[in-house]
Protein backbone atom coordinates (compact mmCIF):
# COMPACT_ATOMS: atom_id res chain seq x y z
CA UNK A 1 0.00 0.00 0.00
CA UNK A 2 1.40 3.31 -1.00
CA UNK A 3 0.69 6.70 0.59
CA UNK A 4 -1.19 7.79 -2.51
CA UNK A 5 -3.45 4.72 -2.34
CA UNK A 6 -4.03 5.38 1.35
CA UNK A 7 -4.99 9.02 0.72
CA UNK A 8 -7.27 8.23 -2.19
CA UNK A 9 -8.89 5.55 -0.03
CA UNK A 10 -9.60 8.13 2.72
CA UNK A 11 -10.35 11.09 0.46
CA UNK A 12 -13.97 11.42 1.65
CA UNK A 13 -12.93 11.59 5.31
CA UNK A 14 -10.14 14.08 4.63
CA UNK A 15 -12.51 16.29 2.63
CA UNK A 16 -15.06 16.20 5.47
CA UNK A 17 -12.38 17.33 7.92
CA UNK A 18 -11.39 20.17 5.55
CA UNK A 19 -15.02 21.27 5.23
CA UNK A 20 -15.48 21.16 9.03
CA UNK A 21 -12.33 23.24 9.50
CA UNK A 22 -13.57 25.77 6.91
CA UNK A 23 -16.99 26.06 8.60
CA UNK A 24 -15.34 26.45 12.04
CA UNK A 25 -12.99 29.13 10.64
CA UNK A 26 -15.95 31.01 9.12
CA UNK A 27 -17.87 30.83 12.43
CA UNK A 28 -14.86 31.97 14.52
CA UNK A 29 -14.17 34.82 12.07
CA UNK A 30 -17.81 35.93 12.24
CA UNK A 31 -17.72 35.89 16.03
CA UNK A 32 -14.64 38.17 16.00
CA UNK A 33 -11.63 35.91 16.46
CA UNK A 34 -8.47 37.59 15.17
CA UNK A 35 -7.04 36.23 11.92
CA UNK A 36 -3.59 35.66 13.51
CA UNK A 37 -5.14 33.31 16.08
CA UNK A 38 -7.06 31.59 13.30
CA UNK A 39 -3.87 30.87 11.31
CA UNK A 40 -2.13 29.44 14.38
CA UNK A 41 -5.20 27.33 15.17
CA UNK A 42 -5.38 26.11 11.54
CA UNK A 43 -1.70 25.12 11.46
CA UNK A 44 -1.94 23.28 14.79
CA UNK A 45 -5.02 21.42 13.57
CA UNK A 46 -3.30 20.50 10.27
CA UNK A 47 -0.27 19.18 12.11
CA UNK A 48 -2.42 17.13 14.48
CA UNK A 49 -4.61 15.63 11.72
CA UNK A 50 -1.66 14.76 9.45
CA UNK A 51 0.16 13.14 12.36
CA UNK A 52 -2.82 10.96 13.17
CA UNK A 53 -3.34 9.96 9.53
CA UNK A 54 0.34 9.21 9.00
CA UNK A 55 0.46 6.98 12.09
CA UNK A 56 -2.63 5.22 10.82
CA UNK A 57 -1.03 4.71 7.42
CA UNK A 58 2.15 3.25 8.92
CA UNK A 59 0.20 0.91 11.14
CA UNK A 60 -1.95 -0.38 8.30
CA UNK A 61 1.02 -0.83 6.04
CA UNK A 62 2.93 -2.82 8.68
CA UNK A 63 -0.14 -5.00 9.26
CA UNK A 64 -0.56 -5.73 5.57
CA UNK A 65 3.11 -6.56 5.24
CA UNK A 66 2.89 -8.93 8.19
CA UNK A 67 -0.11 -10.76 6.66
CA UNK A 68 1.56 -10.95 3.23
CA UNK A 69 4.68 -12.45 4.81
CA UNK A 70 2.54 -15.12 6.54
CA UNK A 71 0.80 -15.95 3.27
CA UNK A 72 4.07 -16.17 1.37
CA UNK A 73 5.50 -18.50 3.98
CA UNK A 74 2.71 -21.03 3.47
CA UNK A 75 3.00 -24.00 1.10
CA UNK A 76 -0.74 -24.54 1.16
CA UNK A 77 -1.97 -20.98 0.64
CA UNK A 78 -5.54 -21.89 1.39
CA UNK A 79 -4.59 -22.54 5.02
CA UNK A 80 -3.96 -18.76 5.42
CA UNK A 81 -7.02 -18.13 7.55
CA UNK A 82 -5.81 -20.70 10.10
CA UNK A 83 -2.50 -18.91 10.48
CA UNK A 84 -3.49 -15.25 10.79
CA UNK A 85 -2.54 -13.47 14.05
CA UNK A 86 -5.19 -12.45 16.56
CA UNK A 87 -7.33 -9.55 15.41
CA UNK A 88 -6.56 -6.04 16.67
CA UNK A 89 -10.04 -4.64 16.59
CA UNK A 90 -13.65 -5.59 16.08
CA UNK A 91 -13.59 -4.92 12.36
CA UNK A 92 -10.56 -7.17 11.82
CA UNK A 93 -12.08 -9.86 14.00
CA UNK A 94 -15.23 -9.94 11.89
CA UNK A 95 -13.24 -10.00 8.66
CA UNK A 96 -11.03 -12.81 9.89
CA UNK A 97 -14.06 -14.80 11.03
CA UNK A 98 -15.59 -14.48 7.57
CA UNK A 99 -12.35 -15.59 5.90
CA UNK A 100 -12.05 -18.52 8.24
CA UNK A 101 -15.58 -19.71 7.58
CA UNK A 102 -15.00 -19.48 3.83
CA UNK A 103 -11.73 -21.37 4.17
CA UNK A 104 -13.28 -24.17 6.20
CA UNK A 105 -15.98 -24.66 3.59
CA UNK A 106 -13.28 -24.81 0.92
CA UNK A 107 -11.03 -27.21 2.87
CA UNK A 108 -13.85 -29.61 3.43
CA UNK A 109 -14.77 -29.46 -0.27
CA UNK A 110 -11.14 -30.19 -1.15
CA UNK A 111 -10.86 -33.08 1.28
CA UNK A 112 -14.15 -34.54 0.04
CA UNK A 113 -12.83 -34.38 -3.51
CA UNK A 114 -9.55 -36.01 -2.43
CA UNK A 115 -11.35 -38.80 -0.61
CA UNK A 116 -13.59 -39.40 -3.63
CA UNK A 117 -10.54 -39.52 -5.89
CA UNK A 118 -8.78 -41.94 -3.53
CA UNK A 119 -11.85 -44.16 -3.40
CA UNK A 120 -12.11 -44.15 -7.17
CA UNK A 121 -8.45 -45.06 -7.49
CA UNK A 122 -8.90 -47.90 -5.03
CA UNK A 123 -11.92 -49.10 -6.96
CA UNK A 124 -9.99 -49.06 -10.23
CA UNK A 125 -7.17 -51.06 -8.64
CA UNK A 126 -9.57 -53.57 -7.15
CA UNK A 127 -11.44 -53.81 -10.43
CA UNK A 128 -8.19 -54.48 -12.29
CA UNK A 129 -7.39 -57.33 -9.89
CA UNK A 130 -10.90 -58.75 -10.27
CA UNK A 131 -10.88 -58.62 -14.06
CA UNK A 132 -7.62 -60.54 -14.13
CA UNK A 133 -9.31 -63.68 -12.80
CA UNK A 134 -11.71 -64.11 -15.76
CA UNK A 135 -8.93 -63.19 -18.20
CA UNK A 136 -6.75 -65.91 -16.67
CA UNK A 137 -9.60 -68.42 -16.81
CA UNK A 138 -10.33 -67.48 -20.45
CA UNK A 139 -6.67 -67.99 -21.36
CA UNK A 140 -6.66 -71.41 -19.77
CA UNK A 141 -9.88 -72.38 -21.56
CA UNK A 142 -8.50 -71.04 -24.84
CA UNK A 143 -5.78 -73.67 -24.75
CA UNK A 144 -8.33 -76.35 -25.60
CA UNK A 145 -9.28 -74.70 -28.91
CA UNK A 146 -7.74 -75.55 -32.25
CA UNK A 147 -4.78 -73.60 -33.61
CA UNK A 148 -6.22 -70.70 -35.58
CA UNK A 149 -9.09 -69.84 -33.22
CA UNK A 150 -6.79 -70.12 -30.24
CA UNK A 151 -4.31 -67.71 -31.77
CA UNK A 152 -7.02 -65.17 -32.58
CA UNK A 153 -8.59 -65.35 -29.14
CA UNK A 154 -5.23 -65.22 -27.41
CA UNK A 155 -4.49 -62.09 -29.41
CA UNK A 156 -7.73 -60.44 -28.30
CA UNK A 157 -7.15 -61.43 -24.68
CA UNK A 158 -3.69 -59.91 -24.90
CA UNK A 159 -5.27 -56.65 -26.09
CA UNK A 160 -7.65 -56.65 -23.12
CA UNK A 161 -4.67 -57.17 -20.85
CA UNK A 162 -2.82 -54.24 -22.36
CA UNK A 163 -5.75 -51.91 -21.67
CA UNK A 164 -6.18 -53.26 -18.16
CA UNK A 165 -2.49 -52.72 -17.38
CA UNK A 166 -2.65 -49.14 -18.60
CA UNK A 167 -5.68 -48.45 -16.38
CA UNK A 168 -3.83 -49.92 -13.41
CA UNK A 169 -0.70 -47.89 -13.95
CA UNK A 170 -2.74 -44.75 -14.60
CA UNK A 171 -4.25 -45.19 -11.13
CA UNK A 172 -0.86 -46.00 -9.62
CA UNK A 173 0.91 -43.03 -11.15
CA UNK A 174 -1.37 -40.73 -9.13
CA UNK A 175 0.44 -41.52 -5.91
CA UNK A 176 3.63 -43.33 -6.70
CA UNK A 177 4.91 -43.38 -3.12
CA UNK A 178 2.42 -46.15 -2.32
CA UNK A 179 3.42 -48.72 -4.93
CA UNK A 180 6.85 -47.83 -6.16
CA UNK A 181 9.76 -49.63 -4.50
CA UNK A 182 13.19 -48.79 -5.88
CA UNK A 183 15.57 -51.72 -5.62
CA UNK A 184 18.72 -53.14 -7.12
CA UNK A 185 17.11 -55.00 -10.03
CA UNK A 186 18.38 -57.26 -12.78
CA UNK A 187 17.82 -55.48 -16.10
CA UNK A 188 17.64 -58.75 -18.04
CA UNK A 189 14.72 -59.82 -15.84
CA UNK A 190 12.89 -56.56 -16.51
CA UNK A 191 13.38 -57.09 -20.24
CA UNK A 192 12.31 -60.75 -20.09
CA UNK A 193 9.19 -59.75 -18.17
CA UNK A 194 8.27 -57.00 -20.63
CA UNK A 195 8.88 -59.24 -23.65
CA UNK A 196 6.99 -62.11 -22.01
CA UNK A 197 4.00 -59.88 -21.26
CA UNK A 198 3.72 -58.82 -24.89
CA UNK A 199 4.86 -61.96 -26.62
CA UNK A 200 1.49 -62.66 -28.22
CA UNK A 201 1.43 -59.25 -29.91
CA UNK A 202 5.10 -59.44 -30.88
CA UNK A 203 4.93 -62.96 -32.30
CA UNK A 204 1.69 -62.31 -34.16
CA UNK A 205 3.16 -59.12 -35.63
CA UNK A 206 6.19 -61.10 -36.80
CA UNK A 207 8.59 -58.98 -34.76
CA UNK A 208 12.07 -60.26 -34.02
CA UNK A 209 13.52 -59.06 -30.72
CA UNK A 210 17.24 -58.77 -30.26
CA UNK A 211 18.75 -58.24 -26.85
CA UNK A 212 22.26 -57.17 -26.06
CA UNK A 213 24.24 -56.34 -22.94
CA UNK A 214 21.30 -56.65 -20.56
CA UNK A 215 23.28 -58.51 -17.92
CA UNK A 216 23.53 -55.61 -15.52
CA UNK A 217 21.75 -54.19 -12.51
CA UNK A 218 19.81 -50.94 -12.23
CA UNK A 219 18.11 -49.07 -9.40
CA UNK A 220 14.42 -49.05 -10.17
CA UNK A 221 11.04 -50.65 -9.53
CA UNK A 222 11.07 -53.74 -11.76
CA UNK A 223 7.30 -53.77 -12.36
CA UNK A 224 7.14 -50.14 -13.36
CA UNK A 225 10.20 -50.35 -15.59
CA UNK A 226 8.76 -53.48 -17.25
CA UNK A 227 5.52 -51.59 -17.88
CA UNK A 228 7.40 -48.71 -19.54
CA UNK A 229 9.46 -51.09 -21.65
CA UNK A 230 6.26 -52.96 -22.55
CA UNK A 231 4.63 -49.78 -23.89
CA UNK A 232 7.68 -49.23 -26.10
CA UNK A 233 7.50 -52.81 -27.39
CA UNK A 234 3.78 -52.37 -28.13
CA UNK A 235 4.52 -49.24 -30.13
CA UNK A 236 7.29 -51.02 -32.02
CA UNK A 237 4.87 -53.82 -32.94
CA UNK A 238 1.97 -51.48 -33.80
CA UNK A 239 3.92 -49.06 -35.95
CA UNK A 240 6.11 -51.65 -37.64
CA UNK A 241 7.47 -51.64 -41.16
CA UNK A 242 8.74 -54.47 -43.32
CA UNK A 243 10.70 -57.24 -41.53
CA UNK A 244 10.23 -55.69 -38.09
CA UNK A 245 13.10 -55.91 -35.62
CA UNK A 246 13.28 -54.40 -32.13
CA UNK A 247 16.64 -54.27 -30.49
CA UNK A 248 16.95 -53.78 -26.75
CA UNK A 249 20.45 -52.98 -25.62
CA UNK A 250 22.08 -51.54 -22.53
CA UNK A 251 25.38 -49.87 -21.77
CA UNK A 252 26.84 -48.27 -18.67
CA UNK A 253 27.08 -44.49 -18.69
CA UNK A 254 29.28 -43.55 -15.75
CA UNK A 255 27.26 -44.74 -12.77
CA UNK A 256 24.07 -44.69 -14.79
CA UNK A 257 22.82 -47.35 -17.18
CA UNK A 258 21.40 -46.46 -20.55
CA UNK A 259 18.81 -48.75 -22.11
CA UNK A 260 18.05 -48.27 -25.78
CA UNK A 261 14.97 -49.63 -27.51
CA UNK A 262 15.32 -49.21 -31.27
CA UNK A 263 12.91 -50.35 -33.97
CA UNK A 264 12.91 -50.18 -37.76
CA UNK A 265 9.28 -49.10 -37.94
CA UNK A 266 7.44 -46.35 -39.78
CA UNK A 267 8.80 -43.59 -37.53
CA UNK A 268 7.25 -40.35 -36.25
CA UNK A 269 7.22 -37.06 -38.23
CA UNK A 270 9.65 -34.52 -36.74
CA UNK A 271 6.96 -31.91 -36.02
CA UNK A 272 4.95 -34.41 -33.94
CA UNK A 273 7.90 -35.64 -31.91
CA UNK A 274 7.76 -32.94 -29.20
CA UNK A 275 4.15 -33.86 -28.41
CA UNK A 276 4.30 -37.67 -28.28
CA UNK A 277 4.45 -37.66 -24.48
CA UNK A 278 1.34 -35.47 -24.19
CA UNK A 279 -1.79 -37.01 -22.76
CA UNK A 280 -4.14 -38.22 -25.49
CA UNK A 281 -1.84 -37.28 -28.36
CA UNK A 282 -2.23 -39.85 -31.14
CA UNK A 283 -0.46 -38.19 -34.08
CA UNK A 284 -0.86 -38.94 -37.76
CA UNK A 285 0.29 -42.57 -37.34
CA UNK A 286 -2.25 -43.23 -34.60
CA UNK A 287 -5.05 -41.65 -36.63
CA UNK A 288 -4.10 -43.56 -39.77
CA UNK A 289 -3.98 -46.88 -37.94
CA UNK A 290 -6.79 -46.41 -35.46
CA UNK A 291 -6.92 -47.97 -32.02
CA UNK A 292 -4.38 -45.58 -30.57
CA UNK A 293 -5.21 -44.27 -27.11
CA UNK A 294 -2.54 -41.62 -26.76
CA UNK A 295 -1.96 -42.87 -23.21
CA UNK A 296 1.05 -45.20 -23.53
CA UNK A 297 3.88 -42.71 -23.84
CA UNK A 298 2.12 -40.23 -21.57
CA UNK A 299 2.10 -42.84 -18.81
CA UNK A 300 5.72 -43.74 -19.57
CA UNK A 301 6.74 -40.12 -19.02
CA UNK A 302 4.74 -39.87 -15.82
CA UNK A 303 6.09 -43.11 -14.34
CA UNK A 304 9.62 -42.28 -15.49
CA UNK A 305 9.38 -39.08 -13.45
CA UNK A 306 8.67 -41.07 -10.28
CA UNK A 307 11.56 -43.45 -11.02
CA UNK A 308 14.00 -40.59 -11.80
CA UNK A 309 14.38 -42.28 -15.16
CA UNK A 310 15.56 -40.26 -18.14
CA UNK A 311 13.29 -40.76 -21.16
CA UNK A 312 14.24 -39.54 -24.63
CA UNK A 313 12.90 -40.26 -28.06
CA UNK A 314 14.38 -39.84 -31.52
CA UNK A 315 12.72 -40.86 -34.74
CA UNK A 316 12.96 -40.68 -38.48
CA UNK A 317 10.06 -41.34 -40.84
CA UNK A 318 10.41 -44.72 -42.64
CA UNK A 319 13.61 -45.49 -40.74
CA UNK A 320 12.54 -46.17 -37.17
CA UNK A 321 12.24 -44.88 -33.64
CA UNK A 322 14.79 -45.05 -30.84
CA UNK A 323 13.83 -44.53 -27.22
CA UNK A 324 16.52 -44.15 -24.60
CA UNK A 325 15.90 -44.86 -20.93
CA UNK A 326 18.59 -43.65 -18.55
CA UNK A 327 18.49 -45.41 -15.20
CA UNK A 328 19.78 -43.23 -12.36
CA UNK A 329 22.88 -43.95 -10.30
CA UNK A 330 22.21 -45.07 -6.74
CA UNK A 331 23.61 -41.83 -5.31
CA UNK A 332 21.09 -39.64 -7.10
CA UNK A 333 18.06 -41.40 -5.63
CA UNK B 1 4.82 -88.04 -10.87
CA UNK B 2 5.18 -84.77 -8.88
CA UNK B 3 2.10 -83.84 -6.93
CA UNK B 4 0.88 -80.26 -7.07
CA UNK B 5 -1.87 -78.79 -4.90
CA UNK B 6 -3.80 -75.74 -6.09
CA UNK B 7 -5.12 -73.26 -3.52
CA UNK B 8 -7.28 -70.92 -5.60
CA UNK B 9 -10.79 -69.63 -4.93
CA UNK B 10 -11.88 -68.98 -8.53
CA UNK B 11 -13.51 -72.28 -9.62
CA UNK B 12 -12.93 -71.73 -13.36
CA UNK B 13 -9.21 -71.09 -12.92
CA UNK B 14 -8.88 -73.89 -10.38
CA UNK B 15 -10.43 -76.53 -12.64
CA UNK B 16 -8.67 -75.43 -15.82
CA UNK B 17 -5.34 -75.22 -14.06
CA UNK B 18 -5.75 -78.74 -12.63
CA UNK B 19 -6.60 -79.98 -16.12
CA UNK B 20 -3.56 -78.26 -17.59
CA UNK B 21 -1.22 -79.69 -14.96
CA UNK B 22 -2.59 -83.19 -15.42
CA UNK B 23 -2.07 -82.91 -19.18
CA UNK B 24 1.51 -81.93 -18.44
CA UNK B 25 2.03 -85.09 -16.42
CA UNK B 26 1.59 -83.82 -12.89
CA UNK B 27 -0.78 -85.14 -10.29
CA UNK B 28 -2.98 -82.16 -9.46
CA UNK B 29 -5.31 -81.74 -6.51
CA UNK B 30 -7.40 -78.74 -5.49
CA UNK B 31 -8.51 -77.13 -2.25
CA UNK B 32 -12.22 -76.27 -2.33
CA UNK B 33 -12.86 -75.62 1.36
CA UNK B 34 -10.97 -72.63 2.68
CA UNK B 35 -10.99 -73.30 6.40
CA UNK B 36 -8.00 -75.12 7.77
CA UNK B 37 -6.03 -74.82 4.54
CA UNK B 38 -2.58 -75.44 6.10
CA UNK B 39 -3.78 -78.74 7.61
CA UNK B 40 -5.37 -79.82 4.32
CA UNK B 41 -2.20 -78.98 2.41
CA UNK B 42 0.10 -80.76 4.86
CA UNK B 43 -2.12 -83.82 4.88
CA UNK B 44 -1.96 -84.00 1.07
CA UNK B 45 1.87 -83.83 1.28
CA UNK B 46 2.39 -82.36 -2.21
CA UNK B 47 5.70 -81.62 -3.94
CA UNK B 48 4.58 -78.08 -4.76
CA UNK B 49 1.87 -75.65 -3.68
CA UNK B 50 0.30 -73.10 -6.02
CA UNK B 51 -1.08 -70.45 -3.69
CA UNK B 52 -3.39 -67.54 -4.51
CA UNK B 53 -3.13 -64.39 -2.38
CA UNK B 54 -6.71 -63.13 -2.23
CA UNK B 55 -8.54 -66.04 -0.62
CA UNK B 56 -11.69 -66.25 1.48
CA UNK B 57 -11.24 -66.81 5.23
CA UNK B 58 -7.49 -66.20 5.26
CA UNK B 59 -5.08 -64.34 3.06
CA UNK B 60 -2.47 -66.33 1.12
CA UNK B 61 0.38 -64.52 2.89
CA UNK B 62 -0.68 -65.71 6.32
CA UNK B 63 -1.30 -69.22 4.99
CA UNK B 64 2.23 -69.26 3.60
CA UNK B 65 3.69 -68.17 6.93
CA UNK B 66 1.66 -70.88 8.65
CA UNK B 67 2.75 -73.64 6.26
CA UNK B 68 6.36 -72.51 6.54
CA UNK B 69 6.32 -73.04 10.28
CA UNK B 70 6.16 -76.78 9.81
CA UNK B 71 7.16 -77.52 6.23
CA UNK B 72 9.64 -76.68 3.46
CA UNK B 73 7.29 -77.70 0.60
CA UNK B 74 7.97 -75.26 -2.25
CA UNK B 75 5.30 -72.57 -2.66
CA UNK B 76 4.62 -70.57 -5.83
CA UNK B 77 2.33 -67.59 -5.38
CA UNK B 78 -0.06 -67.16 -8.29
CA UNK B 79 -1.92 -63.90 -7.88
CA UNK B 80 -3.40 -60.89 -9.61
CA UNK B 81 -1.75 -58.52 -7.11
CA UNK B 82 1.27 -57.34 -8.95
CA UNK B 83 2.93 -54.55 -7.00
CA UNK B 84 6.58 -54.90 -6.05
CA UNK B 85 5.59 -54.55 -2.42
CA UNK B 86 3.31 -57.60 -2.50
CA UNK B 87 5.97 -59.63 -4.28
CA UNK B 88 8.68 -58.66 -1.79
CA UNK B 89 6.46 -59.53 1.15
CA UNK B 90 5.39 -62.86 -0.33
CA UNK B 91 8.96 -63.93 -1.04
CA UNK B 92 10.18 -62.81 2.38
CA UNK B 93 7.49 -65.01 3.98
CA UNK B 94 9.07 -68.05 2.38
CA UNK B 95 7.48 -68.20 -1.07
CA UNK B 96 9.73 -69.76 -3.73
CA UNK B 97 8.39 -67.82 -6.70
CA UNK B 98 5.77 -65.21 -7.51
CA UNK B 99 3.75 -65.28 -10.72
CA UNK B 100 1.12 -62.71 -11.61
CA UNK B 101 -2.19 -63.33 -13.34
CA UNK B 102 -2.97 -63.42 -16.15
CA UNK B 103 0.02 -65.62 -16.69
CA UNK B 104 1.50 -66.93 -19.81
CA UNK B 105 0.90 -70.68 -19.69
CA UNK B 106 4.33 -71.81 -20.99
CA UNK B 107 5.97 -69.39 -18.55
CA UNK B 108 3.94 -70.78 -15.65
CA UNK B 109 4.93 -74.36 -16.57
CA UNK B 110 8.59 -73.38 -16.91
CA UNK B 111 8.59 -71.75 -13.47
CA UNK B 112 6.91 -74.82 -11.95
CA UNK B 113 9.61 -77.03 -13.49
CA UNK B 114 12.35 -74.72 -12.22
CA UNK B 115 11.03 -74.68 -8.64
CA UNK B 116 10.60 -78.47 -8.60
CA UNK B 117 14.14 -78.88 -9.91
CA UNK B 118 15.56 -76.56 -7.25
CA UNK B 119 13.74 -78.43 -4.53
CA UNK B 120 15.47 -81.64 -5.53
CA UNK B 121 13.00 -83.14 -7.94
CA UNK B 122 14.24 -85.34 -10.77
CA UNK B 123 16.96 -83.60 -12.75
CA UNK B 124 16.21 -82.74 -16.36
CA UNK B 125 17.98 -85.18 -18.66
CA UNK B 126 21.21 -83.93 -20.17
CA UNK B 127 20.75 -85.85 -23.40
CA UNK B 128 17.81 -86.44 -25.71
CA UNK B 129 17.64 -89.38 -28.07
CA UNK B 130 15.59 -90.09 -31.17
CA UNK B 131 16.56 -93.00 -33.36
CA UNK B 132 20.27 -92.68 -34.16
CA UNK B 133 20.43 -89.06 -33.09
CA UNK B 134 21.69 -88.03 -29.66
CA UNK B 135 21.46 -84.41 -28.51
CA UNK B 136 23.85 -83.27 -25.74
CA UNK B 137 22.09 -80.31 -24.17
CA UNK B 138 24.87 -78.89 -21.98
CA UNK B 139 27.63 -79.46 -24.55
CA UNK B 140 25.44 -78.13 -27.37
CA UNK B 141 26.27 -80.90 -29.81
CA UNK B 142 24.33 -83.44 -31.85
CA UNK B 143 25.82 -86.80 -32.70
CA UNK B 144 24.97 -89.90 -34.69
CA UNK B 145 27.29 -92.88 -34.45
CA UNK B 146 30.84 -91.46 -34.24
CA UNK B 147 30.04 -88.24 -36.06
CA UNK B 148 29.25 -85.13 -34.11
CA UNK B 149 28.43 -81.50 -34.91
CA UNK B 150 28.24 -78.32 -32.85
CA UNK B 151 24.94 -76.43 -32.77
CA UNK B 152 24.13 -72.81 -32.04
CA UNK B 153 21.75 -72.01 -29.17
CA UNK B 154 18.82 -71.50 -31.56
CA UNK B 155 19.48 -74.75 -33.44
CA UNK B 156 19.84 -76.64 -30.19
CA UNK B 157 16.48 -75.40 -28.88
CA UNK B 158 14.70 -76.12 -32.17
CA UNK B 159 16.05 -79.66 -32.30
CA UNK B 160 15.36 -80.27 -28.61
CA UNK B 161 11.75 -79.19 -29.04
CA UNK B 162 11.24 -81.44 -32.08
CA UNK B 163 12.92 -84.36 -30.32
CA UNK B 164 10.75 -83.98 -27.21
CA UNK B 165 7.71 -84.55 -29.42
CA UNK B 166 8.96 -87.17 -31.83
CA UNK B 167 6.37 -88.16 -34.42
CA UNK B 168 4.11 -85.16 -33.77
CA UNK B 169 3.62 -82.50 -36.40
CA UNK B 170 4.70 -79.20 -34.91
CA UNK B 171 3.47 -76.04 -36.62
CA UNK B 172 5.85 -73.18 -37.26
CA UNK B 173 3.76 -70.98 -34.96
CA UNK B 174 4.04 -73.48 -32.10
CA UNK B 175 7.75 -73.82 -32.71
CA UNK B 176 8.22 -70.05 -32.56
CA UNK B 177 6.13 -69.99 -29.38
CA UNK B 178 8.34 -72.63 -27.80
CA UNK B 179 11.51 -70.77 -28.78
CA UNK B 180 10.22 -67.57 -27.18
CA UNK B 181 9.85 -69.53 -23.93
CA UNK B 182 13.60 -70.10 -24.06
CA UNK B 183 14.15 -66.35 -24.60
CA UNK B 184 14.95 -66.80 -28.27
CA UNK B 185 12.84 -64.05 -29.77
CA UNK B 186 12.81 -64.96 -33.46
CA UNK B 187 10.38 -64.37 -36.31
CA UNK B 188 9.25 -66.62 -39.13
CA UNK B 189 12.10 -65.74 -41.50
CA UNK B 190 14.78 -66.32 -38.88
CA UNK B 191 13.21 -69.67 -38.10
CA UNK B 192 13.53 -70.65 -41.78
CA UNK B 193 17.18 -69.64 -41.83
CA UNK B 194 17.90 -71.59 -38.64
CA UNK B 195 16.01 -74.59 -39.96
CA UNK B 196 18.05 -74.65 -43.18
CA UNK B 197 21.32 -74.48 -41.22
CA UNK B 198 20.16 -77.17 -38.79
CA UNK B 199 19.25 -79.49 -41.65
CA UNK B 200 22.59 -79.07 -43.37
CA UNK B 201 24.36 -79.81 -40.04
CA UNK B 202 22.29 -82.98 -39.63
CA UNK B 203 23.21 -83.79 -43.20
CA UNK B 204 26.91 -83.57 -42.18
CA UNK B 205 26.51 -86.27 -39.54
CA UNK B 206 24.70 -88.53 -41.94
CA UNK B 207 21.10 -87.82 -41.10
CA UNK B 208 19.67 -86.13 -44.20
CA UNK B 209 15.92 -85.72 -44.26
CA UNK B 210 15.55 -86.35 -40.53
CA UNK B 211 13.34 -83.31 -40.11
CA UNK B 212 10.44 -83.66 -42.51
CA UNK B 213 8.44 -80.69 -43.74
CA UNK B 214 4.71 -81.32 -43.81
CA UNK B 215 3.48 -78.77 -46.27
CA UNK B 216 1.03 -76.32 -44.75
CA UNK B 217 1.21 -78.03 -41.36
CA UNK B 218 4.68 -77.82 -39.94
CA UNK B 219 7.66 -80.01 -39.11
CA UNK B 220 7.95 -83.57 -37.98
CA UNK B 221 10.85 -85.62 -36.72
Amino acid sequence: MTLREFISDRLDRLLLQAVCAAVAAFFLRATGTQSGVLVILFLALLLFFSGVQLADFLRQRARLRELTAILNGLDEKYLFAECIPSPRNLYERRLFDLTRTAERAMTSAVSDARAAQGEYREYVERWVHEIKAPITAAQLICRELDGEKRRKLTGELARIEEHVERALFYARAENPERDCIIRHTDLSEIAAQAIGNHRTLLIQSGVRVETQGLDCFVYTDGKWAAFILGQLLQNAARYRGEGPVVSISARPLGKQVQLTVADNGIGIPAHELPRVFDRGFTGSNGRARGGSTGMGLYLCKKLAGSLALGLNIASEVDAGTTVTLTFPAKESL
Amino acid sequence: MPKIIIVEDDPAIREELALLLENEGYQASVVTEFTGVPEQVLRAAPDLILLDLGLPVRDGMSLCADIRRSSRIPIIFVTSRDSSGDELRALSLGGDDYITKPYNIPVLLARIRAVLRRSGGPAEPDTLEAGNLTLHLTRGTASAGDRSVELTRNELKILAHLMSRTGEIISRADLIDALWDSQIYIDDNTLSVNMTRLRSKLDEIGLPGLIKTRRGMGYQL
